[in-house]
């Protein structure tokens, strides 16, 4: 008993730095080892993320984001905004971006460079536009003006074209067609949007917070005001979910772009929102962070994605696939990508189901996070548990 | 003069401002808003910057001047402040340039680091100061517990209820007393307004 | 060695100096501090004067010649005068300029904080989600009324404040500590993928 209270004794007074170095190692460790977890969704992420997708493949509605922040906060919303601009390029939804501050406006033009890189259809002008930083001092006339008139509010974007004469102004007039803005923030988020825009024009309005800021926001969620709320790293890494089981889920013989059909409707390609479908097992192959290289199909898949591929590369794929259980599978770390097709190497990257690291830093981090707050609480138990027992000697004595 | 003026400034303007919200007639909406207040605001904005820079600068040279302790560092102030800002003026803001190198590779990380110390520094705060004092203590203890091992996917592993009555403490309680705080914050901001704005608040005049 | 590993390994230099700190204050440190707000500063001052300084005040008045301007223009350079004992007053005026508009916080404040949060409130009371908000909105605003002395049933009452309070701020510190931790995740993810590994793969293939 005696050594175990000095042993509590010498807890107590342990140096920091030992304590700084177990927090780096918990995060270390899990970085340099991915494993594959888990994220459980939560209603305020979903609803941002049903919103969003109900804009899919619209010409008459579109997201605008809103960088406010610089820097200092960009490990918690940069996987957010990165994951966001992903969907909107997945599911065909105008996007349209801006800043208030002048650290915020490389932070875009980061972002949208880094997922264009896996989009080269993507046109900046025709489906995305950058508004680039707009001075704080016209925060208030910006907010308000785009209520009657964005081409009048922001009259050239970050290139220094004239905004109403981009193509991705065609429909979309002011905020009853870019109906939803979603404001990241590491301090007063959506604050203007919620002052000016929302009661005048009705806009919804989201916010993707640092977690610092998310318990503060629940008020402004429960009245409405916020139709979602992203928080912190975990926000993220939901996010980053519902893109890779829904927006860019692809079935074998699906298109990857949006196409028109025979009826002359456009089709996007991707799945809507279900809530079941997150209930099923199976989503957990479509969420690995560890590299995948094999894509898995059933022998009718395999027919349908066959059909889809170019002539030259369907002997191609024969001797390639091998059967396993019943399944065919293809294993693309053999495959040469000069033999083959761009369409065809590009959809069969997307049938192995592997996500790329940019696109899943996030769920990365959570790992870390996970081993991090496990040691948080340990050490709060055992602050407790030698406190306790100090009190315990001290009183006897 | 001195402090009657500015004064009549914040009360007249205050009121102007006020009607603004409720009034949609031309002549606040047009005249007072965006051919008056907007034009002007824009023109004065550039010059509160100077008077930062002018601040620092002091700041600093003063150290240097007196020899202070550590006064050797305030040059890198200067070298850091003097080389961006020609950068900037002479190379141009465009991406590729050294201006936006020296943001991107040097202002970026070294900010976000200065805020990854704070995880370190909650580490040892948790370890050495967060006890369960008294009942209350322990509540928060609890809650911050619950919610820790909600947000990451080991704790729908030790429960399954774990995330759900995190989400509960998020939005029931911590919603409560959120909301009973910002309507207290509400109400005193626009009895500050109020005040500002009636001329019984001159704090922000500074002293004589 | 690429430009763009070089440009990562100037910024783990920095990250690396900031992080010393943990150890103990050191010269690395104070050098990167110093030069973090130098730099901050001087970053600041280009973009002001590129977004603000030349389309607000110069092209408006050098070049469209709305004269009217310069007398904004000279008020804004009053600022300055804070810096000098005998004409500091003469700073007010800019301040008051910008104060003006604490005019339409009154309302739009009253509002959004105050007038929307009530009318949520006061839902009628479904189940028992509602009626614990209710009340706990309720206890926590009477907790900071200080003008009533909290004794007796009253102050009982109130105390039921205290609880939902204690609970929000545990809700609050668990969500800070995944924040500050995020923050070092990312800077950590920084330094094992874009320095260690593309240094491993640019020297040991």
């Amino acid at each position: 008993m005696a050594e175990k209270k000095s042993f509590f004794v010498w807890m107590q007074s342990l140096d920091r730095r030992w304590i700084y170095l177990v927090v780096a190692l918990a995060i270390i460790i899990p970085l340099l080892i991915p494993y594959n977890s888990d994220n459980v969704t939560t209603p305020p992420t979903e609803n941002v993320y049903q919103m969003v997708d109900s804009f899919a493949g619209r010409e008459d509605r579109a997201v605008l984001l809103s960088f406010y922040h610089d820097a200092s906060v960009m490990p918690e919303l940069y996987p957010m905004q990165i994951a966001i601009i992903r969907h909107c390029f997945e599911r065909n939804i105008k996007v349209f971006f801006l800043s208030f501050l002048p650290t915020g406006a490389p932070i875009i033009d980061m972002a949208i460079n880094t997922v264009k890189e896996e989009y080269p259809n993507i046109k900046s002008g025709v489906d995305y536009c950058n508004f680039g930083y707009i001075p704080s001092a016209l925060i208030v006339p910006t907010v308000i003006g785009m209520g009657d008139n964005i081409a009048t509010a922001v009259p050239t974007d970050a290139e220094g074209r004239k905004t109403e004469n981009l193509p991705i102004m065609k429909g979309i007039t002011n905020y009853n067609e870019m109906n939803l803005v979603i404001e990241f923030s590491g301090s007063t988020a959506g604050a203007y949007w919620l002052i000016y825009a929302r009661p005048k024009f009705g806009t919804n309005i989201a916010v993707g917070v640092t977690a610092v800021m998310a318990a503060d926001e629940y008020p402004y969620l429960q009245t409405g005001q916020y139709i979602g709320l992203l928080c912190g790293l975990k926000g993220a890494a939901e996010y980053e979910k519902l893109v890779d089981v829904f927006a860019a889920y692809r079935t074998p013989g699906e298109p990857l772009q949006p196409y028109i059909d025979e009826n002359g409707n456009k089709i996007v390609p991707g799945r809507a929102f279900s809530k079941d479908i997150l209930k099923q097992p199976e989503i957990k192959d479509l969420i690995k962070i560890t590299t995948q290289t094999e894509a898995k199909f059933t022998p009718e898949e395999f027919e349908l994605f066959l059909k889809s591929c170019p002539e030259k590369d369907q002997p191609l794929l024969q001797i390639a696939k091998q059967t396993v259980e019943g399944n065919i599978i293809i294993d693309v770390s053999k495959l040469d990508q000069d033999q083959l097709s761009p369409i065809t190497w590009d959809t069969l990257n997307r049938l192995t189901r592997n996500t790329q690291y940019k696109f899943k830093v996030a769920r990365v981090g959570m790992n870390a996070q996970s081993v991090a707050h496990i040691i948080m609480i340990i050490f709060i138990i055992l602050g407790n548990i030698g406190y306790f027992l100090q009190k315990a000697q001290t009183t006897k004595k | 003069m001195k402090k009657t003026v500015p004064l009549l400034i914040v009360i007249i303007g205050g009121v102007i401002w006020l009607a603004w919200v409720f009034v949609p007639h031309r002549i606040i909406q047009d005249v007072f808003y965006y051919d008056f207040y907007l034009p002007w605001a824009r023109a004065m904005a550039p010059f509160a910057m100077l008077l930062g820079v002018i601040s620092l600068s002091m700041m600093h040279y003063g150290k240097i001047k007196r020899r202070v302790p550590k006064w050797q560092y305030s040059f890198f102030f200067f070298a850091g402040f003097i080389v961006t800002s020609l950068a900037g003026f002479i190379g141009g803001t465009q991406k590729g340039g050294l201006y936006m190198w020296i943001f991107e590779n040097m202002q970026m990380p070294m900010s976000a680091t200065m805020f990854s110390l704070l995880a370190f520094y909650m580490a040892s705060a948790a370890y050495k100061a967060f006890r369960a004092r008294s009942p209350e203590a322990t509540v928060l203890l609890v809650a911050a517990i619950i919610v820790m091992l909600a947000q990451v996917p080991f704790g729908v592993k030790i429960s399954k209820y774990i995330p759900d009555i995190s989400q509960w403490i998020l939005d029931v309680p911590n919603l409560a007393s959120k909301r009973g705080i910002l309507l207290g914050v509400g109400l005193g901001s626009v009895a500050t307004a109020l005040k500002i704005m009636l001329g019984i608040e001159r704090s922000y005049l500074g002293g004589d | 060695m690429s430009f763009e590993l070089f440009s990562n390994l100037v910024g783990a230099f920095f990250t690396l100096c900031i992080f010393s700190f943990l150890y103990k204050d050191n010269p690395f440190y104070q050098m990167s501090e110093q030069l973090l707000v130098g730099i901050s500063l001087g970053y600041s001052l280009v973009l002001t004067y590129e977004r603000v300084f030349i389309p607000y005040f110069y092209q408006p008045i050098f070049l469209k010649h709305e004269w009217i301007l310069i007398i904004p223009s000279i008020i804004g350079l009053f600022y300055l005068f804070r810096f000098s004992s005998k004409l500091s007053w003469l700073s007010r005026y800019p301040i008051a300029f910008s104060m003006m508009s604490v005019g339409a916080s009154v309302a739009l404040a009253m509002h959004t904080s105050i007038l929307v949060q009530m009318r949520q409130a006061m839902v009628p009371i479904e189940n028992i989600n509602l009626a614990l908000i209710f009340i706990g909105t309720i206890t926590v605003l009477l907790y900071f009324f200080f003008s009533k002395a909290h004794t007796g049933v009253y102050g009982q009452f109130v105390n039921i404040g205290k609880w939902f309070m204690m609970v929000g701020f545990g809700a609050s510190f668990g969500l800070t500590v995944m924040a500050r931790i995020s923050l070092l995740i990312g800077r950590i993810q920084f330094l094992v993928n874009d320095v260690f590994l593309a240094l491993k793969q640019a020297f040991f293939g």
